[in-house]
């Protein structure tokens, strides 16, 4: 893996960070957090993207001349999954901005209210090996436990994770079934999100040039509640999955009704998607063979899977209603106190 | 219980220590002062005519210090069959694949050579493209290769025994298909070269080569120069699996530039450019009707089989052969024909890989195996037991069997995995998702004949015995790829000449130290281990000659044994010869006392007799094999057998594959070293559950790789190995050194069939197309899987 040239900026408090940030905008710069998503992104191509048909921009007159460089204008041609060899080399930015000297955000604190705010540069090892997140929110621990490999999770965060926004992200998934919230901070001060909304599409989320996002913070879970994440995937380490699902569950007492619902759906839309369509199916009810059934059925409707190297749209759509329905009854086994 | 000191125990590797703390040297650890960097230009275009290339502003960049195309490279025609010379250096007239290559440059650091390649500007006319495999051959397809009609690069006819007479002798006749990916050899090391051209004009080049003396060759042909300048070098290198067997345009191209600068060049491979270069497997079509009598014996078999070999040659034709002679056993078959069609198409080309042409085509046959037993109302196993060759058999398409523990090894993983107990208890609950499998395989020790057609020695050994006495020197042209031939050199020559592993020195994978053939068709430990055993004898007779005549004893009395010269024929006075080695060592510690020699003394005393005690060995197959158009591939002096039992769990909603336990035997003839008999037995296993459940290179419309990397092209992690069980048969070959043959690939071939057929036991669905992936088992599980 050979990367482009880039300066490396290392603020030590946050304040700096978003100076620097903004102050380095106009040259271009990335964050860099654990890197393992960004140093693959910006590694060079081995083959120079291929200009397929030219035909008379101001470089290529001649028209329907065939060429491996020189055409800028033309950026038409959807880009090959990350995997290919022929991609369009990223434009490397002039600056990373590494936040590794942050030290006010790595690191989980549970708070007063029960909730839980969790540094953006805390890293996956962490959350996974974290006893607070795995009784309070299970299924991001699982998430965790199934990202890549312990290499990856040593790097790795969970900012990085969420922020990277690809749809199969194993963090981000069940951060929205949680109904988390993110907290992004820049030199104009500090906002707050839905996890659910942070996303707009494949690596693409609401973020602003010079916002970092800093901590997200996970709501205390109900008292009668679980939640469960599973990753489908052909191994069981590194991994992207084909699909992912979160669940969390909260029923009013033991044995009654469903009080609370939350599903998330990872690998089947263009950004990891809040299956909307799960609440109204199964809240108020108790939660029996017949209503987990129908709710499963239920979060199929709101995936939006593709066709791709990892698998068929068909595919994914199925394994969304047998994962929503193993991971409901899984949540529930949790909510009722059996694990 | 062997009679061995060395032989058949689990003697360390020699390599161990060097491997394990990073000590051993790749080719790309080493430097050179004034050492260049190289970079090729790969085509962004999977068929297309070039119209022009124009270098002049990657010339044009400070610390650019050569770039080459075809004008510099010349048209010299090569590949690995002699009959099907297709690649040149460069590409000149047309790219046929994504990758191809069409210029390489050279620079004073990598950044510089990365950058020189992004200037280099070619025009090219894209061409209509052939991607899929069983179309190409159809009229009206585009073509690749001029000399290739209809995409057409190699055909197979064979028909032995009578089809026609087994059929109407069957009972059942049963039709089945199996379809497979293209896959990588994914091993750790990928490709690196490094070349120099010495003061006498020498062009030495170090490689991650599996055979430096067929590249030799190939780089003495293809760039003009008398061979014996050219040297071949191998350093340590972290695995080939087939895909770098032979020669590549990254040595040619890293050896061109460095005659041209007259500076040491070097270029090591990005993980994606190993996919882009791939002569990996190739993809296999297979189609097979196989006719069972009533009493469970096999009839006939009919086989058509399509090869996806990409866009060249490479090791092709040998691969559509063996795609149909290894199925000539291990199981008795009198009528057998075959039809096989290697077609060209615009993917990178596919080569040799781990248990070449025939793993594929395994598998499908014994899944029909298991489908016929079904039928027939018949076990699995017993059905096999009833077919399986014994030694002294010849099969239908004349490959002799000269040793064959196949019985042995099927009745050894029945009972080790307790298969009539599994059986009967899945045979309950049936097709709940859990399963078990079994299936045998059938390999060459070697191929009986060299790529290029010759009588040369298939290899040489050069043992020399220190002058100073006590250590041995063992020079070999053998590629120790990581399989570890370097300890099995060391261990016969220890064995023989009666001294420790430490006594002994390997040099190997050179090709100015002794011819050999390299590290494919599982050759060495047979081939190079008869020509190193008698290299070592050579050096035992000179010392006991010497000795002997110096004590006027018959040398028949003598004998090496435990680090000493001992007699068979009473004690010796060895006094004098004693003395005269103390005078020699005065001042020196820890001298030699005792009644006996030790090796250190015999072997100083015969060079001051004979002068340098150098011991040669060579060897060479007997003539093998059928009179009929290619009897020669398939043939070998030894065939290693194998079976194995596979144990899987299926999630019958999502499809996924687990899989728990694989039990296997595998005749090696003899263990030279048991532990790495039973390491390429596991190192199988897991590669053939790769195969099985997850790997395949796929492309897009374009011809472009999607899954260029170790991250989406699948191989199994730690986690997801079962439980290997691996037990090793010795059916003690009598062509073998020591009785020893094959290991290194017929292992992997019981692999993919013993997870298929485990996979029907636990689904009661048949797959037909590879990987087994998840979506694979649910997509057949929702359609009944026909
Ligand atoms: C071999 C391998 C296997 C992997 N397996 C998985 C897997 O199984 N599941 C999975 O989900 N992912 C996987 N990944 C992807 C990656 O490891 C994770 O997404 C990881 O959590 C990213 O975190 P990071 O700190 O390394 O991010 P970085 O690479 O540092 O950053 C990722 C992106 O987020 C931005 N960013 C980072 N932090 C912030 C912040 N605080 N504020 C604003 N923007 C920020 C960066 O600018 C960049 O665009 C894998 C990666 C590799 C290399």
């Amino acid at each position: 893996m050979i990367l482009p040239r880039f300066d490396v900026l290392t603020p030590a408090t946050v304040t700096e960070a978003c100076a620097l940030l903004a102050a380095h905008t106009a040259a271009g710069v990335r964050i860099l957090a654990g890197g393992t998503d960004l140093l693959v992104e910006l590694r060079r191509p081995i083959i120079p993207q291929h200009v397929p048909r030219c035909d008379g921009c101001p470089t290529h007159p001649e028209g329907a001349v065939f060429s491996t460089i020189d055409c800028t204008m033309w950026n038409s041609e959807p880009l090959m999954a990350a995997g290919g060899s022929v991609r369009a080399a990223v434009k490397p930015p002039a600056f990373l901005l590494s936040l590794h000297k942050l030290r006010d955000l790595r690191g989980l604190q549970k708070r007063t209210d029960g909730s839980l705010r969790v540094g953006a540069c805390t890293t996956i090892t962490d959350i996974e090996r974290s006893r607070d997140i795995r009784e309070g929110w299970t299924a991001l621990a699982e998430g965790a436990d199934n990202l890549g490999s312990p290499l990856v999770r040593n790097r790795g965060t969970v900012g990085g994770n969420i922020a990277n926004a690809r749809p199969a992200a194993d963090t981000a998934v069940p951060t929205i079934a949680l109904r988390a919230t993110l907290v992004l901070r820049s030199t104009s001060g500090i906002r707050t999100i839905a996890a659910a909304d942070f996303p707009t599409g494949p690596g693409k989320t609401i973020i602003n040039p010079g916002e970092i996002l800093t901590y997200i913070e996970y709501p205390a879970p109900a008292k009668y509640s679980g939640s469960a994440y599973h990753k489908l995937a052909n191994r069981k380490a590194l991994e992207i999955s084909t699909v992912g699902v979160a669940v969390y569950l909260a029923l009013e007492t033991p044995g009654g009704p469903v009080a609370d619902v939350s599903v998330a759906l990872g690998a089947v839309g263009p950004k990891p998607l809040a299956a909307a369509s799960v609440g109204p199916v199964l809240l108020g009810r108790i939660p029996d063979e017949t209503a987990i059934n129908d709710a499963a059925r239920a979060a199929m409707e709101d995936a939006r899977p593709i066709d791709d190297h990892r698998g068929s749209a068909w595919y994914r759509l199925q394994m969304v209603e047998v994962l929503t329905r193993r991971l409901l009854k899984t949540a529930l086994a949790r909510a009722e106190g059996k694990k | 219980m062997s009679n061995y000191r060395i032989l058949n125990t689990r003697a360390r590797r020699v390599d161990a220590v060097d491997k394990i703390t990073g000590r051993a040297m790749y080719t790309d650890d080493f430097q050179r002062p004034n050492m260049l960097y190289a970079a090729l230009l790969h085509s962004p275009l999977a068929h297309a005519r070039i119209l022009n290339i124009d270098t002049s502003r990657a010339e044009a960049l400070p610390g650019v210090k050569a770039v080459v195309t075809w004008r510099e490279a010349g048209t010299v025609p090569y590949g690995v069959s002699p009959a099907r010379y297709d690649e040149t250096i460069f590409c000149y007239d047309k790219v046929r694949y994504v990758g191809d290559e069409i210029a390489a440059v050279a620079a004073s650091d990598l950044d510089t050579a990365l950058e020189a390649i992004n200037l280099i500007k070619v025009n090219f006319e894209e061409l209509p493209l052939v991607l899929d495999g069983l179309t190409a051959m159809n009229d009206g397809q585009p073509r690749l290769h001029d000399q290739y009609k209809n995409n057409m690069c190699a055909e197979v006819h064979w028909h032995f025994g009578d089809i026609e007479q087994g059929r109407r002798e069957s009972h059942i006749i049963r039709t089945d298909k199996l379809t497979s990916k293209m896959q990588d050899g994914a091993f750790m090391e990928p490709q690196s070269v490094l070349a120099e051209v010495d003061a006498q004009g020498d062009l030495i080049m170090y490689s991650s080569t599996q055979a430096p003396h067929y590249v030799q060759r190939t780089l003495a042909m293809a760039l003009q120069m008398p061979l014996h300048k050219v040297r071949v070098i191998k350093p340590a290198v972290g695995g080939g699996f087939g895909p770098k067997a032979s020669c590549s345009t990254a040595e040619l191209a890293t050896c061109l530039l460095a005659m041209k600068t007259g500076r040491p060049v070097k270029i090591t491979f990005d993980r994606e450019q190993v996919f882009l270069h791939s002569r990996a497997r190739h993809q296999f079509f297979h189609t097979m009707t196989t006719g069972i009598k009533k009493d469970g014996t096999l009839s006939f078999l009919d086989h058509h089989c399509i090869l996806d070999g990409g866009a060249y040659a490479s090791f092709g034709i040998a691969t559509i052969y063996y795609a149909g002679s290894l199925l000539g056993g291990p199981y008795r078959l009198k009528n057998m024909k075959y039809d096989g069609y290697r077609v060209v198409t615009n993917k990178p080309a596919c080569g040799a890989q781990r248990g070449h042409g025939a793993v594929i085509a395994r598998a499908l046959f014994e899944v029909q195996l298991d489908r016929l037993a079904e039928e027939l109302g018949l076990d699995p196993i017993e059905l096999r037991l009833k077919n399986v060759m014994e030694a002294g058999e010849t099969t239908c398409n004349e490959l002799f069997v000269s040793s064959f523990g196949m019985r042995e090894a099927l009745e050894a993983v029945r009972d080790s995995a307790a298969w009539q107990t599994k059986r009967e208890r899945a045979g309950k609950t049936h097709r709940n998702g859990k399963g078990i499998g079994a299936a045998c395989g059938f390999f060459v020790s070697g191929a009986g004949y060299s790529i290029y057609r010759s009588r040369t020695y298939h290899c040489t050994v050069i043992t020399k015995v220190d002058e100073v006495g006590g250590g041995v020197l063992v020079q070999s042209g053998a590629a120790d790829i990581g399989q570890g031939s370097d300890t099995v050199l060391a261990m016969i020559t220890a064995e023989e000449l009666g001294i420790t592993l430490d006594d002994v020195r390997v040099v190997s994978g050179d090709s100015k130290l002794s011819v050999d053939l390299g590290a494919y068709s599982s050759r060495t430990t047979l081939m190079t281990g008869h020509a190193c055993r008698e290299a070592a004898q050579d050096v035992k007779r000179q010392i006991l000659s010497a000795i002997a005549a110096l004590l006027s004893v018959p040398p028949e009395t003598l004998d090496l044994k435990d680090g000493f010269l001992v007699s068979l024929a009473g004690p010796l006075d060895i006094s004098e010869l004693r003395r005269e080695y103390l005078r020699e060592h005065l001042g020196f510690t820890d001298l030699p006392e005792g009644p006996q020699l030790t090796f250190a003394e015999a072997g100083r005393i015969a060079f001051l007799e004979l002068g340098a005690i150098v011991g040669t060995g060579k060897y060479k197959p007997p003539p093998l094999g059928g009179s009929f158009k290619g009897a020669a591939v398939g043939t070998s002096p030894a065939f290693g057998c194998s079976a194995q039992v596979a144990e899987v769990t299926v999630d019958l909603e999502t499809g996924r594959v687990t899989v728990d336990k694989i039990t296997g035997a595998h005749d090696c003839g003899f263990a030279i070293n048991r532990t790495q008999v039973e390491g390429q037995m596991q190192g199988s296993m897991m590669m053939g559950m790769g195969e099985a459940l997850m790997e395949q290179i796929q492309y897009d419309t374009k011809g472009r790789i999607v899954n260029a990397n170790l991250a989406e092209y699948k191989i199994p992690t730690a986690l997801d190995m079962p439980h290997l069980e691996a037990i090793i048969v010795e059916s003690h070959e009598p062509h073998g050194p020591y009785g020893a043959k094959e290991v290194g690939e017929g292992a992997i071939m019981p692999v993919i069939p013993s997870i298929l057929n485990a996979i029907y036991d636990a689904t009661g669905v048949r797959i037909d197309e590879l990987p087994i992936t998840p979506e694979r088992v649910v997509a057949a599980l929702r359609t009944g899987g026909k």
